[in-house]
Parts: C-alpha cells; structure tokens; sequence
C-alpha cells in the first residue's frame, strides 16, 4: 500500500487539528462513543452540555468526559490545565508535539515509504520540524537504558495486509496527549493504525494504554485528508514567538526567566 | 593554555540558563531541592520522587542519612494547588529511627518551576520547608 505520492505527483496530507483527543475516543466497532455523539448533539443544539468535553469548543474538565479513564491526579491535572486555558502546553513554546499529537497537529506531511532500507519516515513540517522513523526491519524494541526517552518514542511497524501498525514505546514526559491538555507518562505505550481507504483519505487509529495516567486503555481515531497539490511549505514556530515573553506562571514569575530560589516564599495574590 | 579553558568552561557555566526541563508526567514526580527549618539555620532538602502508577516511592536526602517515603496522600480539592501528605522514615547518624511527616502544598504544577512547601516535621522538630522542582 502506498501511503504517499507516485512519481511526477504533488501532494501531502493535511493532518486535522484536533484539540481535545478524547472527542475522538471510539469503541471497539471504531464508531465515537455514544455519550461523545450525545455530547456533540447537545453542542449543535446549544444545550445542555453543550460546555462539555469541547463538544463546542467549551473547556468542561475532567467531569465532562466521563469516558476518559482518568487516575485522580490525571483527572486534576485536566482540571488545572483546562482552568488555565492550556497557558502550559508545551506546543505553544514550539516543543515537538509527541506521541500521538503529532497526527493532530495541522500543517503538512508527507510519508515516504523506503522498502529497500525497511523503514518508512514520516515528515511534519508544522510541528516544530519533526520527523519521525519508523522501522520496519522487525527489530525488537532496545531494553532498559537502551530506549532513551523521547518525544516521538521509539518505533516499530509492520504491515498487517493494507494496514501498517506502528508499535510505539519510549515516551518521555515532556508533551501533552493534545492541547486541551490531556497528560500522559513515560508509561505509555501507543499502538497506531493507517489505512488509505482511498485516494484523498488516510485513516488514522491511535490506542494509548499508559498505565502510569489512565486506568485503561483507550482508542482514537481520526481520518486525515490528502492535498492533492500541496508540497511541505516551510514553517518556523520559533520565529518572533512574543508570546513565550509575555508569559507569567501562577507564581507571577515569568515562565521562561528566572526561577524562584530555594526558600522563596510563593507571592500571594497571584494566581 | 589551562587557564583559558578554565575561563572558557567558567564563562560557560555563568552564563548558561539555568536548566529547567518540561515534565508533564505526575507533578510531584522528580527531583526537588530546597530548605526546611528556621531561617537562620535552615537545613537542606533533596527529595528523589518516583511515580509508577499505582504510588509514590522515593527517597528524602539520599546519602547515609537518608529516610525512605512510606505514604504520600493527595488532596485535589484545587486543580491549582493540591494538598498533600508524606511520611518517611530513616536513621539518624547514631542510627536512631527518625520519622518526617510533611504537610504542604503543591503548586505552579504546570510550570518547570513547580514549588512544594508547607510545613516539614522531623525528629519532633517542626519548620517551613520550600522546595522547587530541579
């Protein structure tokens, strides 16, 4: 299966932005769950629970999608980073977006298939730059201090008749799960899924297990559209980014300046 | 030639940011140094935090005279700043069993400097203590 261009052809996949991945939470027959759709029609409509979940781009916490398998802590870290309106999300400071963001972070990709060199690499030109390898030589994952913690993790793929299947391992915990802020650990272990069910479509499935944040598993799934006359354009985050400047944390100290000193007391008053 | 590489690698370290890594993971997990105590003789903390998912483990000042964390309890009342509660228990030099038991407060949980502090009792003895995520 081809999951990118044929020779003399233009065109990269647009990957969505998806904000709150646990909208995008399906069940075992790979349909949204039925409280996610109860949700969304409640957003359309303007009612009640409208607010929650994003359904209509709303920040409800973790009450809200009582799907979610939340640990205590992971559910209040949820709570604090949807009352802070995401101010933390290290995506906003042009930090690679991890895991399985990287599949919702908008801006271009393209897949290039190298069968000869049994790996497919995978190039994300919003993002930060990133690119991400994936091995298809059936390797075994490195053990111990061998798998060094990363961003993207660490990947092994196989083809399992037109679907590649990407095992994923190796996270470190310096991302998000997305941007409403849904955390995960150095536990986690992804399981991704592609599938071109046509030309202009790339169907993506990503099931998290981390069982240092969440109490079960989960799946998420989301299509991605081909562009059928983009090319990877050029994108610097990093550039003039003012905001980072601006940025105080719930301390009133600037984010990015100075760090309070051991002994320091907390400013009242400023959170 | 030796003094300049010492100029060079004390320039270095004078001018380099001071280190602050992004850990999204359990807020209270890592490494934390601070004080606790009077202000006038404060003694110094390193707290050595693990999360596994299911509890947190760790260690207070590793070293010889270090205590083992035996419970650490959460309260999330306020997403912002959560409550929290930790035991631990060591030896002193004379090998005497020493019990710490903190109270305090977790806060500026999503920032690289988060900040820990409360009240810090050990040995009988009750202080302050601050501590700030390395």
């Amino acid at each position: 299966m081809n999951f990118g261009r044929v020779p003399g052809e233009k065109g990269v996949w647009a990957v969505p932005y998806i904000t709150n991945m646990a909208m995008r939470v399906v069940g075992p027959d790979g349909q949204l769950l039925p409280a996610i759709r109860e949700q969304q029609a409640a957003a359309r409509a303007g009612g009640a629970g409208a607010r929650g979940g994003g359904g209509g781009g709303g920040r409800g916490g973790s009450k809200s999608e009582p799907w979610m398998p939340w640990m205590p802590w992971s559910a209040a870290v949820y709570d604090y980073n949807s009352k802070n309106e995401s101010k933390y999300d290290p995506e906003g400071y042009c930090l690679p977006p991890g895991g399985p963001r990287m599949m919702a972070t908008p801006y271009q990709m393209e897949i290039i298939q190298q069968p000869e060199h049994k790996r497919i690499m995978m190039i994300f030109e919003g993002a930060t730059h990133i690119w991400r390898e994936i091995y298809m030589d059936g390797r075994k994952f490195p053990e111990g201090d061998a798998l060094n913690p990363t961003y993207l993790g660490y990947s092994v793929g196989k083809w399992e008749g037109d679907t590649l299947v990407v095992e994923n391992k190796g996270f470190n915990e310096n991302s998000w799960l997305d941007y409403f802020g849904h955390p995960h650990t150095d536990q986690m272990h992804v399981i991704e899924k592609w599938t071109r069910p046509n030309k202009g479509t790339l169907h993506y499935e990503a099931t998290v297990t981390d069982t240092g944040a969440y109490t079960r598993p989960f799946t998420m799934a989301w299509d991605i559209p081909w562009r059928a006359d983009g090319e990877l354009p050029e994108y610097i985050c990093q550039e003039n980014n003012r905001y980072l400047n601006r940025l105080e944390d719930d301390l009133g100290q600037p984010i990015f300046g100075p760090r309070p000193q051991p002994g320091q007391k907390p400013a009242s008053g400023t959170r | 030639m030796k003094r300049l590489l010492f100029l060079l690698v004390l320039t270095t370290l004078l001018v380099a940011p001071s280190g602050a890594w992004a850990q999204f993971g359990h807020p209270l997990k890592g490494q934390w140094s601070g004080q606790w105590g009077p202000a006038n003789s404060p003694k110094r903390l390193l707290l050595d935090l693990h999360w596994d998912g299911k509890e947190i483990s760790g260690r207070v000042n590793p070293g010889d005279e270090n205590a083992t964390v035996k419970s650490v309890t959460f309260d999330y009342s306020d997403p912002s700043a959560w409550k929290v509660r930790l035991t631990a228990e060591g030896k002193d030099k004379s090998g005497k069993p020493v019990s710490i038991s903190v109270d305090g407060t977790l806060e500026n949980i999503g920032a690289y400097s988060k900040l820990f502090h409360g009240t810090w009792t050990e040995a009988g003895q009750k202080g302050d203590f601050t501590l700030t995520r390395n």
